[in-house]
């Protein structure tokens, strides 16, 4: 890799491994600025431990993740700072309220001593929780803490967005913002990987869609060129593709 | 909902880059002495701060930390109460020590298993190793959130343990010096635990192991903080030396704490200078 | 060549051993004061040396586990742990019956004992940890055997902090001659026979490695023409 452009998150045959269990094997995937990628499989095919290990959570056994234009394999805070990550769990103190748990977060993040006054309100409003600013996060449904999640996932404009089943929950008007959401934070410039069951969602939002099974990615599949339709069509073939590859291992 | 969430992407965009976020931190500095401490001090300092708060503004709304541990020290008290009431005068000053430590120890224990169960409720522990928060500053945001209510429990023991035991007078009769030395000695506990209990937390929960490594590995400090405090009832002359001593541990056991933090919890940094296959590739061919 | 080092020490421990107890039991005077018995001291005094030593070593291989992944590190902590566990054992078997002799009590709650009591117990803890913790726990395991290591110091000026009952720690240095003599053999057999011990068991802890790759090796390449491995 000589002056080109380097993709905000290259990984480059990360390996996962829980003893005598391989869980990712020799991934290679590339995620530009501007892309969303989708990761399906089955249950147990590695997509969370493939996100964590983006994420910094989980040491790979082998390979790494490489980060922006410096491709460092460590996520130091100054890495981190431009990462987001939205977890399974939604990962938010249930005893503060929404606002509260927004303010935690964007204090951290904040460099100097006295934060700029943050529009939480706007944000909150982004994520269609405009009115439920001062409620007790544990009086959340599931749903509406994911949208919180998301929220505070947007909060410090990450050039690198990782989702793991950020669909999950949601309502049907959740899932279209969500889309929506998405969709801007790409347009932006953002670079997202996000892993979902809902095949119709990822074929709404992403520019490509990648298979994992058994812990290696087995198809891809990419808009570029086709119909919204045929794009849709060929993700839910991979879906299918995700079913049968899970009996086979069975 | 949704239509009332929709607004204009171009605005949304203009509003959040006027964060400051990216500020770029300390651009000017004097000398690079100062700039170093601007850059890692500070902002850690801060962190800490902001993640202690936001612990002990939890803590007010429901209390169950406090009130749970400080019921707790009240039985262990009882318990003691009863057990050691008949000894002799003599033996107070050998025993009030060993009851006030392991009342702390006791205490600690219940207090640091329910710290790291209340982030692993909602899994909140891995949002904070995903932020771009140093990891030494949640270290020390959890110690000192540890340490002050380990601090309210030893400062419920002393009065009445000087209150049950007459040789304890000591213990109220010198404000400072017994301050200085419940300090010392949580803080040794408090420290080596953290790390502990937050490592269970993050790997496996299972919390019975808390107490199967943190007796034996806190027990050096711990037994120093009983010599300490013997002194103190004493009113030895090496009191000074002992507390002294305790406040090297305490050093040692805060920068082992935080220098292993990070690692116990995510796994150390691989280094990369040998590539990132051909680590497989030798691997495989051991494996042949 | 590597496999016959433990071989090697294995021999040379088998021909000191008897050595070292002809030398202590024949060649060697009988103490005035505490008589036969304080012949244990040369097998007591190494077995702790050897304990600290290994002790040590865990923490140190445990913090380059830490620091750098590394599968030796790993596989040495986790042997240099189990043995601290047996010759702590040694030790606090051979400790009491020696300090009978020497202080007319077993156990005395001195603090030397008690900081080899602790640091056995850190160390079962490591062992206990590092067999029944989950997934994770090989690095809090590490980090105990950190702790533990830094243990060892603490331990050793123990006796000079609290001013106990215990021999002061020079007693060694000042022996005479004729003990010394004495001491060496014990000393090179019992620390030949603990290094043999640490090999094979990192060895051994890196072929169990070895062989997880293999069926990880095994499995992938049945992952990639799943079709044929049954004919095969």
């Amino acid at each position: 890799m000589d002056a080109v452009v380097i993709a905000p998150l290259v990984i480059d045959g990360v390996e996962r491994r829980f003893g005598r269990l391989a869980v990712l094997r020799d991934i290679h995937l590339r995620v530009d600025s501007g892309e969303v990628i989708g990761l399906l499989g089955a249950n147990g095919s590695g997509k969370t431990t493939l996100l964590s290990i983006c994420a910094g959570l989980l040491p790979a056994s082998g390979g790494r993740c490489c980060f922006g234009a410096r491709g460092e394999g460590e996520l130091d805070v100054a890495g981190r700072r431009r990462l987001a990550f939205v977890a399974h769990s939604t990962q938010l103190y249930p005893r503060l309220d929404a606002e509260e748990n927004l303010r935690l977060y964007a204090s951290l993040r904040a460099t100097t001593a006295a934060p700029d006054k943050v529009e939480f309100a706007a944000l909150l409003r982004r994520v269609g929780l405009g009115d439920a600013g001062r409620r007790p996060v544990g009086a959340f449904s599931r749903g509406m803490q994911q949208r919180l999640a998301i929220a505070r996932a947007l909060l410090g404009t990450p050039d690198v967005l990782l989702l793991d089943e950020p669909f999950t929950a949601l309502d049907h008007g959740g899932q279209k913002l969500l889309i929506e959401i998405l969709l801007a934070e790409r347009d932006r410039g953002a670079a997202i990987l996000l892993s979902s069951h809902d095949l119709e969602a990822v074929a709404e939002c992403s520019d490509r869609a990648v298979l994992l099974a058994d812990g290696r990615i087995v198809a891809t599949t990419a808009r570029s060129g086709s119909t919204r339709d045929d794009y849709a069509a060929r993700i839910r073939s991979l879906g299918a593709g995700a079913g049968r590859e899970a009996e086979a291992a069975v | 909902m949704t239509g009332r969430a929709r607004i204009p992407i171009a605005s949304g965009l203009a509003r959040r880059e006027g964060l400051g976020f990216h500020s770029g931190g300390f651009a000017a500095a004097a000398s690079p002495a100062r700039s170093c401490y601007n850059r890692a001090v500070v902002p850690l300092l801060r962190q800490a701060w902001l993640l202690a708060r936001n612990d002990l503004r939890q803590e007010l709304r429901d209390l169950e930390l406090v009130l749970t541990a400080a019921f707790f020290t009240v039985v262990v008290l009882v318990m003691f109460a009863l057990a050691f009431a008949a000894l002799p005068a003599s033996a107070h000053v050998l025993a009030v020590p060993g009851m006030l430590w392991l009342g702390v120890a006791f205490a600690g224990a219940l207090t640091l298993t329910r710290i790291f169960d209340r982030e692993r409720e909602a899994d909140t522990l891995r949002a904070l190793l995903t932020w771009p928060v140093d990891r030494v500053a949640i270290y020390f945001g959890k110690l000192l959130v540890s340490l002050s209510i380990v601090l309210g429990c030893g400062a419920l023991l002393m009065p009445a343990l000087a209150l049950l035991f007459p040789a304890a007078q000591a213990l109220v009769a010198r404000p400072l010096e017994s301050a200085l030395l419940l300090l010392l000695g949580s803080l040794a506990y408090c420290a080596v635990g953290t790390l502990f209990a937050a490592g269970l937390a993050t790997a496996s929960g299972k919390n019975v192991l808390i107490s199967v490594i943190l007796y034996p590995l806190t027990s050096p400090a711990l037994i120093f903080a009983l010599v300490s405090t013997r002194a103190l009832l004493e009113d030895h002359p090496q009191f000074p030396t002992y507390l002294g001593q305790l406040a090297a541990v305490d050093a040692v056991v805060v920068v082992l704490g935080a220098w292993l933090f990070e690692p116990v919890l995510l796994g150390g940094a691989r280094k990369p200078a040998a590539g990132p296959s051909s680590r497989t590739r030798s691997r495989r061919g051991e494996a042949t | 060549m590597k496999r016959y080092i433990p071989v090697a020490l294995f021999a040379l421990a088998a021909f000191v051993t008897p050595y070292s107890v002809n030398r202590v039991f024949l060649h060697t005077g009988i103490e005035r004061k505490m008589g036969t018995v304080q012949k244990i001291f040369y097998f007591h005094v190494p077995l702790a040396w050897i304990m600290m030593a290994l002790a040590v070593t865990c923490g140190i291989a445990a913090m380059i586990q830490l620091r750098r992944q590394s599968r030796l590190a790993e596989a040495t902590s986790i042997a240099a742990g189990e043995l601290v566990l047996i010759t702590g054992l040694g030790v606090l078997i051979t400790g009491p019956i020696w300090g009978h002799a020497t202080w007319g009590r077993a156990w005395t709650w001195d603090a030397r004992q008690v900081s080899t009591g602790l640091l056995w117990l850190i160390f079962a803890a490591f062992v206990l940890l590092r067999r029944y913790g989950a997934g994770g726990s090989d690095r809090l395991a590490a980090a105990l055997a950190i702790f533990g290591a830094i243990d060892v110091p603490i331990i050793y000026y123990a006796v000079k902090i609290w001013k106990t009952t215990h021999p002061t720690t020079d007693v060694v240095g000042s022996l005479p001659p004729q003990m010394w003599n004495a001491l060496w053999p014990c000393l090179i057999a019992l620390v030949a026979m603990s290094i043999g011990l640490l090999l094979v068991r990192i060895r051994q802890e890196q072929g169990a490695m070895a062989l997880d790759d293999a069926w990880i090796a095994f499995d992938e390449r049945g992952a990639g023409k799943r079709g044929e491995v049954g004919d095969a």
